[in-house]
Parts: structure tokens; sequence; C-alpha cells
């Protein structure tokens, strides 16, 4: 069968995908963190496509709650002799991690066989690649962070976009005295305050200063950073944010908004799952994080979401060809349609984009004019350090008064985390 | 022990004539209701739609009652195959751990052999231990044995970690048993074997059934070490895949909540059905002292 | 060693195969259980000893590195906070749950109506899988449709008839597992609600035991009421009250199911305990050494209670044979 296949792949890539259905069979395992109910729709219906065109491969797909995956179950997947063959992952750090550790195999080959480096920009293929520049993820989709808002509400209290800090703080004002919780926020999962310092951080710092921040090249005892707090208190004085943020989920929060009790939230593109869909239309918007220091490069997030495999992975032959089939031109252009995520791939019909208007807006107005690209705090960072940091910052939320023994406490850690070799 | 786990007979030989005062009594009553708070509020709400709930509230008279949410959960969200698997781990580690430790337990009452004080001392000292400690070594013993992600992972593990119990209990159990019993018998030709099966094993019954009825509870009930020990969503028990519909229907409290009344029915009908057992089971590793 | 008393009469053989057959019987009667308890409880748990001074990552080989966790885990908030937090519900267990438990026993004991229906109220919990414990608490906490702030603001609607101001939503703001201040004790209150009925078990089977003569002549001697129980039952029920602490405290050390599913030890370790904060070291931080040492602590601790009760366990044993 390897020399079968040694021949189709001389073939070329175009015909590798139509000749090797019939060859490859066994097994495949599929682990994926889409716990959410419409990306866990989409994954169900992705591997039902690819059985289609694969019969001969039984696939094995679970789906595993997505804080349990990463806090818990990823590690026991890449310590164990038989891990899964295919799991979801997040690109940045978070891939670098296990990548330097020798646990993600090397895909060099599906990038070449494919010609994905004729239609994944430079961006997306720096973001697959391990530290000796071989490929070890594929991206599949990727979406905007930005502040989603009720423009309903907006209208009817007749207050519009802001697009500066002061805009913001004085929109917050008006959003209280209508008795309106101006943002609603999510702690009970640390991430989404992730969100938050990465925001008030390039806004006041700059992209590049908040890059060596993640990298562990500055302390957090740092004045500029302090600075960024002093902003974020400035919300909390203004009573911006929801109180009692830990106790809410990112859907709880959401549903506060849903419910018109709240009408901003710093959150993904991704509420769009959680909105009701005949009331998008009408009432979800969103805009670009204000503009704090105007003199500085304008950072957004842009967290990417794709695959990898387990070096230790079983059915590699057949782990591969479901990235093949994941990394194409058509799942791309469904995950489009369907979970109206962005398509990292540039060849991606135009068409698609039809009748969603949200993305147009994104791309022209967050993505386009952004100076610099980051994933997120929790994967810009090593594991260790996003936790205890956003640990803090949610600290810093319930007692502001806290800040310097918070960020000494940072500090001590970054140097432990940082001087160990990664 | 032996009075509360060997004779089930009825102990309350004379009733304190005076009963308790009137309030003490009504503060009790007080309390058994507001025990049972949290069950009558999952019962309520698993019977409830979503919507309902959301936009009339919890107090509001239910308009529709409706079995979807147990529908669903057992269906779409896949608690049947769940509950499967529970079973298929819990009943083989219950026998395997009963049926060790009752041999267990005849080997060190039967046998006069100076390690059997330590040997008791050990399995007695593991029943207290944090269970937690033992994780990460038994997750690399389970994966270089190759049984990761099996269900004979869970069901080792457990049999093994519940042996210390088990050995424990049924030890003292069979420590009450005349030892004159095992000797007229190989007396009479039989093997250790045979006085183990036909004579230790049926008055050991009693204690057994005690504590099958107790560990079957706390074997069902594992959630830690199904995390760590599976990765397949086709073999997770009960626990683990309710715990892992979190991310699914996280706002659908009523699908929840109708899950976990569902995970709860098992061990309900054991406890209700074999409630002096159970009760016997709790108590008798406490009572001797 | 002597094995008169297995083979009193053995005239059947010389006292050689009388031996090995004993180690033959041993051997089929112990053999499979210490093989299986050996492999996946002691040794496991020396294992974790050996880990625990090593920087071990769960891949890249193993370096010793001396006490280094350990110095490191006393510099850490987040493991002091959660040896703290143990420590506070150890105390709660050990007072409230116990007390309680043991009134409970007390008046039921006395043959009440319905005692039946009563028990089985706090019996109940017990049965509940732990997870399902704390699902079904997430629910009641839930700040907007838990059943507890519902009650609270049905409760601010009455006092707001009586004429007072407030606002009955305002409970809605109450937010049991993500306050700092409440996320602990929201816990352990899920966890007390759990063992009442495990305490008044073991009272009820222990107040069973007592010598109901001597209570009789006690009775007869003019002891009543608070004075019986204070200088004679709880006395005779010491033994029965060592267990409980003991088993309360283990619980205790023991308790996981509850703060990870509820609460993950937060907000920022506000809830954190030794055992879920192993397992967060052990699998988010990848940090297997570091986690071993805690569950060295961890063990140490239970260690001291397991020794008393082993005493206990110890002492019945002379006093039996």
């Amino acid at each position: 069968m390897k020399g079968k296949l040694w021949l189709v792949a001389a073939l070329g890539a175009f015909m590798l995908v139509g000749l090797t259905q019939s060859n490859l069979s066994g097994k495949l395992i599929y682990n994926s963190n889409q716990s959410d109910p419409k990306p866990k729709a989409f994954d169900a219906k992705i591997v039902e496509l690819f059985k289609k065109k694969y019969p001969n491969i039984q696939v094995e797909f679970n789906t595993v709650d997505h804080e349990t995956f990463q806090n818990t179950s990823i590690r026991t997947y890449l310590a164990s002799d038989n891990p899964p063959d295919v799991l979801t992952w997040f690109a940045g750090n978070r891939m670098r991690a296990f990548s330097s550790k020798g646990l993600a195999a090397d895909i060099t080959s599906v990038w070449k066989d494919n010609g994905w480096e004729k239609v994944y920009p430079k961006g997306f293929q720096n973001l697959s690649k391990d530290a000796s520049g071989k490929y070890v993820f594929v991206p599949v989709n990727y979406y905007w962070w930005a502040v989603y808002y009720r423009k309903d509400i907006f209208k009817k209290l007749g207050l519009s976009e802001p697009k500066t800090w002061t805009e913001f703080l004085s929109t917050c004002d008006a959003l209280n005295k209508a008795g309106i919780t101006p943002i609603v926020n999510a702690a009970k999962e640390t991430w989404p305050q992730g969100g938050w310092f990465d925001f008030l951080d390039m806004r006041t710092n700059g992209p590049a200063f908040h890059k060596d921040l993640t990298d562990g090249k500055i302390p957090y005892t740092d004045p500029r950073v302090k600075k960024v707090f002093a902003n974020w208190k400035q919300l909390l004085d203004h009573k911006c944010l929801l109180e009692n943020a830990a106790s809410y989920t990112w859907q709880d929060a959401a549903n506060l908004m849903i419910q018109g009790k709240g009408a901003m939230m710093l959150i993904g593109d991704f509420i769009r799952d959680q909105y009701p869909a005949d009331r998008a239309a009408a009432e979800l918007d969103f805009f670009r994080f204000p503009i704090i220091d105007p003199k500085l490069p304008i950072g957004e997030e842009a967290p990417t979401d794709g695959y990898f495999l387990p070096a230790k992975a079983k059915n590699l032959a057949n782990a591969k060809a479901f990235l093949s089939f994941i990394g194409s031109k058509e799942v791309q252009e469904m995950g489009v349609t369907e979970l109206g995520r962005l398509a990292p791939r540039t060849d991606v019909n135009p068409s698609v984009y039809a009748g969603k208007p949200w993305i147009e807006k994104g791309l022209k107005e967050i993505i386009g004019p952004a100076d610099d690209i980051l994933q997120f705090y929790d994967r810009d960072t090593v594991p260790e350090m996003a936790r205890i940091g956003m640990d803090g910052f949610v600290k810093f939320l319930s007692d502001p008064g806290q800040i310097d023994q918070i960020l000494a406490d940072l500090e001590s850690a970054r140097k432990r985390i940082f001087s160990q070799p990664q | 022990m032996s009075a509360t786990a060997s004779a089930p007979t009825p102990t309350r030989t004379r009733k304190i004539r005076r009963g308790p005062n009137p309030w003490v009594l009504g503060i009790v009553w007080f309390f058994a209701l507001l025990w049972l708070v949290p069950f009558a509020g999952a019962i309520i709400t698993s019977f409830r739609t979503f919507d309902d709930l959301n936009t009339r509230g919890f107090w509001s008279i239910p308009q529709t009652l409706t079995l979807h949410n147990f529908v669903r959960a057992w269906g779409e969200a896949g608690v049947s195959r769940y509950l499967l698997n529970s079973f298929e781990i819990t009943i083989p580690a219950l026998l395997i751990a009963v049926m060790f430790s009752s041999m267990c337990a005849y080997g060190l009452v039967r046998f006069r052999f100076r390690l059997a004080t330590p040997i008791y001392v050990m399995f007695v000292a593991g029943l207290m231990l944090p269970f937690q400690v033992l994780l990460l070594p038994v997750f690399f013993l389970a994966n270089k044995l190759h049984i990761y992600d099996t269900l004979w992972a869970l069901i080792f593990f457990h049999s093994a970690f519940q042996l210390g119990f088990c050995v424990f209990v049924l030890r003292n159990f069979m420590k009450t048993v005349p030892f004159s019993l095992f000797e007229s018998a190989l007396i009479d030709g039989a093997s250790e074997w045979m006085i183990f099966q036909r004579i230790a094993l049926p008055l050991l019954l009693p204690g057994l059934a005690a504590l099958a009825t107790l560990e079957f509870t706390w074997i069902f009930n594992d959630y830690l070490w199904a995390i760590v020990l599976l990765q397949s969503d086709r073999l997770k028990p009960i626990t683990t895949g309710l715990a892992n519909l979190r991310g699914q229907y996280i706002s659908d409290w009523p699908l929840m909540v109708a899950g976990s009344l569902i995970a709860t029915v098992p061990t309900l009908i054991v406890f209700f059905a074999l409630q002096r057992y159970f009760i016997d089971g709790l108590t008798v590793g406490a009572t001797k002292g | 060693m002597q094995s008169a008393k297995t083979t009193p009469r053995s005239n059947r053989g010389s006292r050689m195969t009388t031996n090995l057959q004993q180690f033959f019987w041993l051997l089929v009667f112990l053999g499979l259980p210490l093989l299986l308890y050996g492999l996946w409880v002691i040794y496991p748990t020396i294992r974790t000893f050996t880990l625990a001074f090593t920087n071990y990552d769960g891949l890249s080989p193993a370096r010793w590195i001396g006490w280094a966790n350990f110095k490191e885990l006393f510099q850490t908030e987040a493991f002091r906070l959660a040896l703290w937090h143990n420590l506070i519900w150890i105390l709660i267990f050990i007072t409230i749950p116990t007390s309680a438990g043991l009134a409970l026993a007390m008046v039921l004991n006395q043959g009440v109506r319905f005692d039946r229906f009563l028990k089985i109220a706090f019996y109940l919990p017990l049965v509940l899988a732990p997870v399902v414990t704390a699902m079904v608490w997430g629910w009641i906490y839930h700040p907007q449709q838990g059943l507890l702030n519902t009650v609270l603001v049905e409760i601010l609607r009455f006092v707001k008839l009586l004429g007072f101001k407030v606002d009955p939503e305002s409970a809605r703001q109450i937010g049991w597992l993500g306050d700092p201040r409440l996320a602990l004790l929201s816990v352990i209150a899920a966890a007390v609600w759990r063992q009442v009925g495990y305490v008044m078990v073991l009272y009820l089977a222990g107040l069973k035991t007592l010598d109901s003569e001597v209570l009789e002549a006690a009775k007869v001697d003019g002891a009543e009421g608070f004075n019986l129980f204070r200088y004679m039952i709880f006395p005779m029920l010491a033994p029965v009250t060592t267990i409980v602490v003991v088993i309360s405290i283990v619980d205790s050390l023991r308790s996981f199911d509850l703060v990870n599913v509820m609460t993950l030890g937060g907000p920022f370790s506000t809830s954190e305990v030794l055992a879920n904060y192993m397992v967060l070291t052990a699998f988010h931080d990848y940090r297997q050494g570091y986690a071993a040492a805690v569950a060295v602590i961890l063990f140490l601790i239970t260690f001291v209670f397991t020794l008393i009760y082993l005493r206990q366990v110890m002492a019945q044993e002379e006093r039996r044979s």
C-alpha cells in the first residue's frame, strides 16, 4: 500500500485526494474541543463528509467540553502512548508549548502536497510552524475580537459607536443613567479578562510592547504595565463593567445582553453563535476597541483555531488525509457559510461572504486597518503564566486597590516561569 | 460492628416513653424539608421547558410539563450510553473488589503468620488515602500497561483502591466467625478453598451485601479518574459524560438537571432497595471502634 | 513461626509440609489481592514521593531537584491559600455537620413518627454523585436563574410589600460562587449538605450499641435530658466521635469534585483546595513534579489522622483478642 501511495503522490496533489480515498482504511480518532452547540454541529457535519469521502476509514469522533479539554484532557492525551490522531488546538504559544517538546507530528508534507503555501498568507504560515520551521499546525478559521453592542439600545438612547476612550467612558455613563449595565463581563472562566488586558495594553502601550510582555521580556511591575491598570480602573470608576463578573460564564453574560440588561460586551465574533439568529441583524453590532493613545500603532486580536497531530498518533496517514480535507477550499468555505468564521485561505470564493454583512465590516474596520494582529493573551504567553496572569486580572476586578501586590505576584511568577527552559 | 452489620435484627427494643420536645421535632422537620429542596427544585425544573423557565421565571405555574428534557438528555445528549458505561465499569470493579477482599479476609483470619497484622494495617491505611495522591503514577501506569483509554484501567484501579475498605470490613467480619467451624471442616477433609467457598462466604453474605451496596455507589459516582484515564467519548461514565455536556448545554439548565437526575436513578434504586445494607455498610467501618 | 492455631492436629504431616501448605494457601488467598493492591495503590504512593523531588513535566526525563518544589510551594500564594482553605473546610466539617448529625441522631433515635422519612431526607444527598451535587448546587447558586437568588427575590418582594425600600431584583446580583468572599463558603455549604446525613448514620448506629441497662440505671438515679446526654451518652459515644472526626477531616482533605465542578478553585484561588490545586498544576501547568510535592503534603497531613484512626482500630483489636 505504501508503494501505491508513493506512486499516487507522484501523480500530483490534485489527483491525490481523488485516488487515495479507496486506499486509505483503518481508524481515525479525532478529539475536538468544539463543544458549544453550533460549532459542535458543524464539526459533526465535517466528520460526516469526511466519512463519505473515505468510506473505508472508521472515524471515532469525540467532543470534550472546551474547559476540560484545555485544562486537563489535552495533556493526558499527549503524555499517553495512544493519543487521538487529530486534535483541535490554538495557534501561537499554546501550539509552540507542544511542538517545542516534540509532541506534534511534522506535517510539512501535508502543506507541500496540497500546495498550501500558495493559498495561505505568510502570517498564517508562520503561525503554523515550529521553532525549526517545520509545519505542525493547520489553521482553519479565525475571528476577531471587538466590542459587541446592542445597536437598538444605542439608537433608542441616541448613542453612537465610541471611537475614543473618552467617548467610551461617556457612553458608559449614559447607559448607566438609563439603568442598563454598560458592559457585561464574564470571569467565571478567566480568559475573557485576558482579552481586556490585551486590548488595554495594546491601546495604552502599543502592540510591540504587548508582544514583549507576553514573551516574558518585560516585568509586570513596569510602570507602563501599571498604566494599563489605571485605565482599566477608569472603567470600574465609571461603573462600566458588570459587577460580580466571576459569577458569569461568557454565555451567561451574553444572555444578559440578549435580555437587554446589558448593552456591550468585549468578546470574539463567536458571540453570534449564542445570539438568537432572528434578532441578530436588528440588534447585534460591533466596533473597534476605542483608541486611547492615537500615536500608537493599532493592534487587534484574531485568535486562530486549527488542528495538529500528536507525534505519537497511530494512524498518521489517515490523520494527514483528514488535515488535507479540513484545510481544503471547500471545507473552509463551508466554515464561512455555516459558522460565519473567517477562512485563512485567500482563495475562498468571495460569494461565501454574501449575506454576511458583518464579515465585510469586520474585514474593513477591524482586520484591514490593523497594524498588528495578535492571537490572545492565553495563546501568546506560556500556559502557566496565562493561568496565573488571568487569575490576577480577575483579582484586580474584584479588588483594584491591591494592584501593586497583584503585579508583584505576577512578576515573581514571570521570573520563575521564563527562567526555566521552555 | 458485629451487632450492626451481621445481625440486622429489629434493634428498637424499647421505646423511650417521652418523645422529643415538639419544638425540637419542628426544627428537625424544617431541616428535613430544607434538605429535600434541591431535589424538589431539580425535579420541578427538569419537567419544564427552557423557554418557560427563562421567560416566566421559576415561580410561575408551568404552562406545560414536559418529558422532553429527559428524552433529549437520554438520546441526543448521549446519557444512555454514558449510563451503560458506568455499569460496565462499576459491576466488574465491584465483583473483583468484593471477591478479592473476601479471599484476603479469609487468608488474614484463617492463617496465623507474622505479616498478617502489617498487611491488615496497610489496607486500613489505604482506605484513608486521599486518592488524588495516586493520580499521576496511576496515569503513567495505565499508559505503560497499555490500558489507558480502556475501561480496564478504571476497573483495575477502582477494584484495587476499594480493596482497602473491603478488606478492613470483611476481615473484621470474618473474625466473628467461630474458628471451630473451619477446623471441623478441615477434619472432614475439605480443602481450604472449599472451606472458604462453602463455609466462610455464606457467613460473610450479610457483610458482603452491605459492602456491595456502598461500593456500588462509590464507584458509580467517581468523576476524577474517568477524566484522567479515558479519552474516548464512547467509554465515558455518566459522571464525566454529564460534566462534559456542560460545554454544550451550559445555559440549558432543565436539560442538565434532567441528565443529573437520570444519573442518580441507579444509585437511588440501589439505595431504596437495599437501604438497610447501605446504612450497615456506612456504619460498619465506624461503630466497632 | 507458630502455626498452632491453623493446624492444631498436624498429625497428617510433618510441620514442614504444613508450613509449605500454609504458604501455598496464603498465596492462593492473598496473592492476587496483594498484587493488585501493590500495583495500583502502594507503588503509585511511593512513586509520588520520588516524583516530588524532581522537575518532571511528564515528557522530558525527570531531573532530581531536591527540596526545590517544597520550597516553592510554601512561597506560592495559591498553595498557601489552598492549605488554609482545607483547614477552614476541616474546621467547619468537624463542627457543623458533626453536631447537627449528632443532634439529629439523638432526636430520631427516640422513635418519632415518620422517622424513616426524616432519615431518608438526610441520607439522600449521600447517594448523589458529588459531581451531580456540584451541578445541582451550581444551578442553585446561579445568580440569574438559580434557586437561591430566586427565593431571595421573593423574600425581598415581600419585604417591599411591608413598605421597605428595596429592589427585589438586586438579589440577583449576589454571585455565590463568583464573589471571592462567598465562593469557598458556598462550596462548603454544599459539602455540609452531603455530610450531615453521613454523621447522623454513624451516630445512630453508635446509639444502638449503647448499653441500655446502664442508661436505664442512670435514669433511675434521676439523670435526665441534657444531663443524661452530657454525662452519660456523649462519653459513651466517644469512640464513634473519634471516627466521625477522623472521617470528617479525611473527607475535607479529599474534597475535589465539588470545587472542580463548581468553581475550579476560583475566583483567583479564593476557593482553591489542595486536591484541585494538585490536579491543576499537574495537568494545566504540566508540572508533574511540583504537583507530586502538593500530593506529598496532602498525604502527610492525612497520615497524621490516619494514625489516630489506626490506633483506635488496633486498640479495638487488642480488646477483642
